[in-house]
């Protein structure tokens, strides 16, 4: 049986075009608004000097963690990072990862409920998620140009693709396992729909949200390199240009920065997902 | 999570605002290789003094081509013409201008150490296993990995091509010499490895892998009437010769930013720029 080679290809590349055609001035309006943001961001971070947000990024570890070991690995780590002459493009990575984060969780938490109530809904979204977590990223780099242009909305596109399904997963799975005999209580009690999700659901589920939340610091940190390729600079970019240069110390200096980066949120994170044994 | 969006609302507060640009803003976009590197930092060093705002973004191949053909960026100083970029240039053929040649005299071609004992790709068969069989090369889809299949095919070479990127073919290349291992890489002219290592080309006595290779500026469709003195500059802009650009290339191998270096260059060689200028 022979059927040909199927044009899935030339298909694709039909869509993509005609999707340029139609969909990239909306697409570059918005790009501009995010690069904006963005570079808006970065300059606030980086008018603040580097021993004063070093200062500062502890003090607000503290309050929100109280763990003394943190705080102090917190500021070993970022001394570090200003010593190996990495301050700005880690600077520019945070405000990269922030930004794609804060997008993949905007969309990520709401759709995570929805799929948790609505059983169709998690049919659709499932395989989508699939999609997004295997599908190569380096795939969709170079078609998403077009669209947002070379540089930082690029790379927050890219990021937001792979970094936002754990945040989906994480919620519904929170909320799916909320014991039943809660349910029934809070609906014996009258409770509608809206009151049980803000009330028990979201509550109960709170901390495999965070954990959720967590993972997608996490890849979105893992895609800096990546991302790099397409202009988003940074660390990511600092890394990229030792690597071709053979430069590996350098190569492994940034990379350092990007693990520092990466345990320090991972750590906070973690410390706010659990709930704390009040004394 | 709430004292994480203050902290964040927090940050926001200390935006600054944006600064407008004298003239203009002009886009770059570069390979991050050290003859792109040093020809667009003098580029840009010599659009700033003119009065506009540049940003260049190093970027991948692929990536600088379609950010070229989509009007993203304004121009490049690194294409690799008539045979590297040429499956780009095929492709955007209408989308992009070459309107300048930064410089000559630039090769593709196969390396090896100079105590490599043959001189001609014809001898490899002879000699494939020192070679483990395997010529290094960059990343697929670069034009010189087409040259070098067609040569493969050409000279009935038993060796296979090994993808990898440009960083991979000189570690490869730095771990042979260091082991004094007979080894074949695909390289081009101008790169830094000839002057680190002593290298040599193989002869091409069928001239597959090309002639010269010159790179050239390219500027998107549309840059004449949009910023005509922009479009004059790069029309103009090129070297005076291959070794001008070795010897800037030198300097930022011997330190300094290759932005110090620029900068050094338009002071020490006012005529040149002049030309550029059209003064």
């Amino acid at each position: 049986m022979n059927i040909g080679k199927l044009p899935v290809g030339k298909i694709i590349d039909a869509g993509i075009d005609f999707l340029v055609e139609h969909l990239s001035f909306l697409t570059k309006a918005g790009a501009d608004i995010v690069e904006t943001v963005l570079s808006a961001l970065e300059r606030g971070l980086l008018a603040v000097p580097a021993p004063g947000f070093i200062a500062l990024t502890a003090l607000g570890i503290w309050l929100l963690t109280k763990d003394r070991k943190l705080c102090l690995g917190s500021i070993m780590g970022l001394l570090l990072i200003w010593n190996m002459g990495l301050w700005s493009a880690t600077i520019s990575t945070i405000a990269l990862v922030a930004v794609s984060t804060l997008c993949a969780l905007a969309v990520g938490i709401p759709l995570g409920i929805m799929a948790a109530i609505s059983s169709i809904l998690n049919k659709v979204v499932t395989p989508i998620l699939d999609v997004m977590q295997t599908m190569p990223a380096f795939v969709y780099l170079i078609p998403a140009i077009p669209f947002f242009g070379l540089g930082k909305t690029a790379a927050i596109f890219s990021t937001v693709v792979f970094s936002m399904p754990p945040a989906i997963r994480f919620t519904y799975l929170g909320i799916r396992q909320i014991p039943t005999d809660l349910v029934e209580c809070s609906t014996a009690f009258g409770a509608t729909r809206w009151q049980r999700l803000i009330k028990l659901d979201l509550p109960l589920a709170a901390p495999t949200i965070m954990a959720g939340i967590n993972q997608t610091v996490m890849l979105a940190l893992s895609m800096v390199v990546i991302a790099s390729m397409i202009g988003a600079k940074g660390l990511g970019g600092e890394v990229w240009k030792a690597i071709q240069r053979l430069q590996m110390g350098r190569g492994f200096e940034a990379g350092i920065a990007i693990v520092i980066v990466a345990i320090i949120l991972d750590r906070v994170l973690q410390n706010l997902g659990t709930p704390k044994q009040q004394q | 999570m709430k004292k994480i969006f203050l902290v964040l609302a927090g940050l926001l507060l200390l935006m600054a605002q944006p600064v407008l640009a004298a003239k203009g803003k002009v886009r770059m976009a570069y390979v991050e290789w050290d003859c792109a590197l040093a020809s667009t930092m003098v580029a840009k060093a010599a659009l700033e003094q003119m009065g506009y705002e540049v940003e260049t973004l190093p970027v991948a191949a692929a990536a600088m081509w379609q950010a070229l053909g989509t009007g993203n960026v304004d121009a490049s100083v690194a294409a690799w013409l008539p045979n590297t970029h040429a499956d780009y240039l095929a492709r955007l053929q209408d989308k992009v201008e070459r309107v300048s040649i930064v410089t000559g005299g630039a090769k593709l071609g196969w390396a090896v150490p100079s105590y490599v004992t043959i001189s001609s790709i014809e001898e490899l068969n002879a000699h494939a296993d020192r070679f483990n069989n395997e010529i290094i090369g960059i990343d697929p889809g670069a034009g010189l990995m087409r040259l070098s299949e067609q040569a493969i095919a050409d000279y009935g070479l038993q060796l296979e091509l090994v993808d990898g990127s440009g960083a991979t073919m000189t570690a490869a290349l730095a771990n042979a010499l260091k082991n004094k291992q007979w080894i074949v890489v695909t390289g081009w002219t101008p790169h830094w490895m000839f002057g680190k290592w002593d290298l040599k080309y193989l002869d091409d006595p069928k001239g597959v892998l090309g002639g010269e290779e010159q790179i050239e500026t390219v500027v998107r469709q549309g840059l004449k009437t949009d910023m005509p003195e922009v479009y004059t500059f790069f029309s103009n802009f090129g070297w005076d010769s291959a070794e001008q650009l070795q010897m800037v290339m030198a300097w930022n191998q011997e330190g300094g930013t290759p932005e110090e270096n620029a900068h050094r260059f338009l002071k020490e060689h006012p005529e040149t720029v002049n030309r550029w200028m059209s003064r």
